[in-house]
């Protein structure tokens, strides 16, 4: 009974202090009265309910409270609605871009493979060397799946499959071309996917020469059937072969490495006329590296334990293998990679990209939230007389605080929503400007409500954190001069290292740090990404064909493409015309170990070559001199392939250099995994889109290629004299030798590369666009503290006037204190923004590039910091002009 | 300026009920509520003093009650409490909710004649 009283009066005690003042004694009294009264007629229950009942209340009443403090500053922030707009605006700017950041990179890097229930565990193979996923032949997944101790399964897959695929079954159709994956029979037993309609492969179920059958994900089944509900067992023609839809994927998987989302998957024991990857028997084929392991570690299982063992099969497998390169690396020669995410990240790089997009995030939010505190500062400097008139008349500080605060929170959420609405058009934005690439890329891009979880959030703390000194500052005021009609106020004095002032300091630097990192990236960016062409690139057309995926065979294939150069030159206008397995300057990530065939000391080390399969007159129709030696010609096109016979390459200088070193490259021979290569021409070095310029080996188009083109088709290079537009006669001729020929990518050049470059240019002007908001925070911030300070000084300036200072003399004055801390601001935000940069580039390589083209750039060292001085000094120096402008006699009579 | 409506505050929370039909008497305070409430029900309905006092304020700021500055005999006076009364919108509404209620139960008297007969 005791103990009841004690739990009620504490809790009693625990009230709003208004609810207090109005019913707190009488609160305690009736419960106390009642307790015996309770207790007798209803005994322990009796006072649990009791308890319970005053427990509930307490939070109730608080958010009562809140709701008039809301009310109440709501009135307050529609009676300064410039106030109101300028703090919404930061706010909403600093959230909405925050959100952005954290649903477009966050989620993308670190959310789980959606519908795999076993993400936490999948790991893929990575190449020590080359930091590109390992590819092996299926005969090394069969010897992993034997390590039942470590794994619970391991399967294989090729991702970015390319599928012509008729929905109707019926051969005329015309066929869209859809990307897909071939797997093995286990692959969704690993990744833990069970099929939402039908089902999904199974070793059991799926054996080799079963009649065909394809898996769809949600996507396929709702863009391309309509989300028809006879999906199931309806027959698709898959590159001109039947096969019968078993089973629909759970809404929102898009197969493992979802950033090339799969609509389509295929298993792997399929007849190789449906996918050309699968021809010449590569599942028993040692040398065939072309599968993507994906393994989940067993229940307790490590990466590390699971690694060392991996790396001695892999090396044990290697030695057994006569294809592979002999390496003498020392260290691990694979690692494992965590891949329950749409884009496995290398453990090493994880805290890196992590640290960065933290300290973006934290860059652009404190950026926001100074802002808001320093406004908040000087409007509480204009509100003292409100406030003490409050004080005075009995208002707890507490009550008054928390009534700021509120309107720091209300502010902050109206922000948050502005916000949200900003990330939503960045995101849509986003997914439009997206860079053209064969393979379809996706990276993660829309709104979801762990993105609304995250603003509100963020929106809250914010709020309340930076409105609380803020708050705190405008209720430590002397009454008796804020009470004083004219309101000419006793603020707190000018400190050197005051709150106010180390804010703006803040400011300063982390605005100046921003606009440099975004400097240094958008320089970094622009610089390298202009292409040089040495013709006008509009008279280029680009088209794609894939005779294979159409039915075609090989034989037949190379017939055709020995056939459409002269086809193409009947047509008016067109010069010249190549092949190559991609259209010119694209942008190529996987590098192919190779090493020089020669005596000396470099054949023994591996370097990292681009390997680009062109046909022949390639260079010629780019008009590109070779610097030596000889380009493909149509012999090498036709030239039979095998193992032991080197087949001609050319290599750019860059290459050429890494490779073989000083001196010329010519009739130098190099080998890969499955060839050996003997140097027949040297070209210079090219940039691609992305504007990276790297070591590039071209092969020659062969029949092989011809019989499995890759994922884009062969690309066709067409150039024209003609001022007209060629491409429909040429697509006319095409129809004309086969109407079955799908024409897929057609473009001129100029429209691929303009194509390539907006998104770029798109990525550029978000990240100035981060620069500039960040600026022009600043220059708010600065400009309402200036004007505080002239508020402050007010009498002061009056007397100097009144004693006869010049105008030049008083804005010197004002402006001495703001330059003061521009100048610190700066200095600390050089110095940040120079660390942060090194530390960056130093851990993770998707940005070296563009940073260090960046950082060494004078315009933006010397720039950046002389922009952001002047903007800043000109939001002091209009204050600062109506401080010259104070009427020494109005302002000395309010005293 | 206007006059509130007293429509507003139909049909009215359980609880406000309760407090305004015990100051319908006269003045009374909280915990004389409380005990008025459980007699009148035969202990049924017991409002948890959080739960009154919480109300209260609410019915004071809603202006349908309001604190008495009458204080009863001094023999009867504890000099600790706070006397409440229904002001003249309270009374208004109070009026109305029974209004409500008595048609409600007029309605239900009819209905059963028909089921009965």
């Amino acid at each position: 009974m005791s103990l009841a009283s004690r739990v009620y009066r504490r809790l009693a005690q625990a009230f709003p202090h208004e609810f207090k003042v109005a019913c707190g004694t009488e609160l305690i009294q009736a419960g106390e009265d009642a307790l015996a009264d309770v207790a007798k007629r209803q005994g322990t229950a009796g006072l649990i309910r009791l308890i319970a009942d005053i427990a509930i209340r307490v939070p109730v009443e608080y958010v009562a409270e809140m709701r008039g403090d809301l009310r109440y500053g709501w009135r307050a922030l529609r009676k300064s609605p410039g106030f109101a707009l300028v703090g919404i605006i930061s706010m909403g700017l600093g959230i909405g871009l925050t959100t952005n950041v954290y649903s477009s990179k966050w989620a993308t890097l670190f959310r789980d493979l959606p519908g795999a229930a076993n993400a936490k565990r999948l790991v893929m193979l990575q190449e020590s060397t080359e930091g590109d996923l390992a590819r092996a032949s299926y005969y090394y997944v069969e010897r992993y799946r034997e390590q039942k101790r470590l794994f619970n399964g391991v399967a294989a897959f090729e991702t970015g499959v390319p599928f012509n695929v008729t929905l109707s079954g019926e051969a005329s159709g015309k066929p869209e071309r859809v990307f897909g994956q071939l797997v093995s029979a286990d692959y969704f037993a690993v990744l833990g996917v069970k099929a939402q309609q039908g089902r999904v492969f199974s070793p059991d179920v799926d054996k080799s020469g079963d009649a065909a059958v394809a898996v769809i994900s949600d996507r396929f089944w709702r863009n391309r059937l309509h989300a028809s509900p006879e999906a199931l067992g309806q027959t698709l023609r898959l590159n001109g072969q039947l096969a019968t839809i078993v089973g629909i994927t759970p809404k929102g998987f898009q197969g493992a490495l979802a950033v090339n989302p799969s609509e389509l998957f295929v298993p792997i024991t399929a007849p190789a006329e449906l996918a050309p990857e699968l021809a010449n028997d590569v599942l028993h084929r040692r040398d065939a590296k072309q599968f993507l392991p994906l393994l989940c570690l067993a229940p307790g299982v490590t990466m590390e334990s699971a690694e060392a063992a991996l790396d001695g099969i892999t090396r044990e497998l290697d030695e057994q293998d006569s294809y592979s390169l002999r390496r003498t690396e020392k260290g691990r020669r694979i690692t494992l990679l965590f891949a329950g995410t749409s884009i496995p990240i290398p453990q090493k790089v994880k805290p890196a990209l992590i640290g960065f997009f933290v300290a973006l995030m934290g860059l652009i939010i404190t950026l926001a939230c100074v802002n808001l505190a320093n406004i908040l500062i000087a409007r509480g400097a204009n509100r003292r007389k409100e406030l003490a008139i409050r004080l005075s008349v009995g208002a707890s500080r507490f009550r008054i605080v928390r009534q700021l605060i509120s309107e720091g929170v209300l502010l902050s959420l109206l922000g948050g929503l502005t916000g949200l609405a900003l990330a939503y058009v960045l995101a849509r934005l986003n997914a439009h400007f997206s860079a053209p690439t064969i393979v379809p890329v996706e990276f993660y891009a829309g709104l979801d409500w762990h993105a609304g979880v995250f603003a509100f959030a963020l929106a809250i703390v914010c709020g309340v954190g930076f409105s609380l000194a803020p708050a705190l500052q405008a209720t430590k005021a002397d009454l008796t001069p804020a009470l004083r009609e004219g309101s000419a106020l006793q603020l707190p004095g000018y400190q050197r290292l005051g709150l106010r002032n180390l804010l703006i300091v803040i400011q300063v630097a982390a605005s100046l740090m921003l606009l440099l990192i975004t400097g240094f990236l958008v320089l970094g960016i622009a610089k390298s990404s202009s292409i040089q062409t040495k013709f006008d690139p509009r008279t280029m057309y680009l088209l794609s064909l894939d005779p294979i995926r159409d039915g075609y065979t090989p034989e037949k294939a190379q017939v055709l493409f020995e056939k459409l150069p002269e086809i193409f030159k009947s047509v008016g206008g067109v010069s010249s015309v190549a092949f190559a397995d991609q259209p010119p300057f694209s942008t190529e990530f996987e590098p192919t170990p190779m090493a020089a065939e020669d005596s000396s000391q470099s054949s023994k080390v591996l370097q990292s070559v681009v390997e680009e399969t062109v046909g022949a007159r390639y260079f010629a129709t780019l008009d590109e001199a070779l610097l030596a030696g000889r380009e493909f010609d149509e012999s090498d096109q036709r030239a039979q392939t095998s193992a032991a016979k080197a087949l001609p390459a050319i290599v750019n200088e860059s290459a050429a250099h890494k490779l073989f070193g000083a001196g010329s490259a010519l009739g130098k021979r190099v080998r890969d995994d499955k060839q050996s290569y003997e140097v027949v021409g040297v070209v210079r070095d090219m940039k691609d889109v992305e504007g990276l310029s790297q070591s590039i080996m071209y092969l020659p188009l062969t029949r092989r290629d011809f019989a499995r083109p890759p994922a884009g088709g062969i690309a066709i290079l067409v150039r024209s004299d003609a001022r007209t537009d060629v491409l429909r006669s040429i697509e006319n001729e095409v129809s004309a030798v086969d109407p079955r020929l799908n024409i897929f990518y057609a473009q001129t050049l100029g429209e691929y590369l303009d194509r390539s470059r907006s998104a770029l240019e798109f990525s550029v002007q978000t990240y100035g666009a981060i620069g500039l908001f960040g600026l022009v925070l600043a220059a708010i911030g600065l400009a309402g503290v200036t004007a505080y300070g002239v508020a402050q000084r007010r009498k002061e300036i009056a007397i100097r006037t009144a004693l006869g200072a010049t105008k030049q003399q008083v804005l010197r004055l004002v402006l001495r204190e703001g330059a003061a801390l521009v100048m610190s601001g700066t200095l600390f935000g050089f110095l940040g923004a120079i660390a942060l940069a090194k530390i960056v580039s130093a851990l993770a390589n998707m940005f070296v590039d563009a940073l260090s083209i960046g950082m060494t750039d004078p315009r933006l060292l010397a720039g950046a910091p002389l922009l952001l001085a002047a903007v800043a000094l000109l939001a002091c120096y209009v204050p600062a002009r109506n401080a010259a402008k104070i009427d020494p006699l109005r302002a000395l009579r309010q005293e | 300026m206007t006059k509130p409506n007293p429509q507003r505050f139909i049909p009215l929370k359980a609880q406000w009920f309760q407090i305004m039909l015990s100051l319908a008497g006269g003045e009374q305070h909280g915990y004389g509520i409380m005990q008025e409430v459980l007699e009148r029900t035969h202990g049924k309905v017991r409002l948890w003093p959080a739960t009154l006092y919480g109300s209260i304020k609410r019915l004071i700021e809603a202006d349908l009650i309001e604190e008495s500055d009458e204080r009863p005999a001094p023999e009867l006076d504890d000099a600790r409490r706070r006397y409440y009364r229904l002001t003249a919108l309270g009374r208004r509404v109070l009026d109305a909710e029974c209004e409500r209620l008595q048609e409600l139960v007029r309605t239900i008297r009819v209905k059963q004649r028909m089921v009965t007969q």
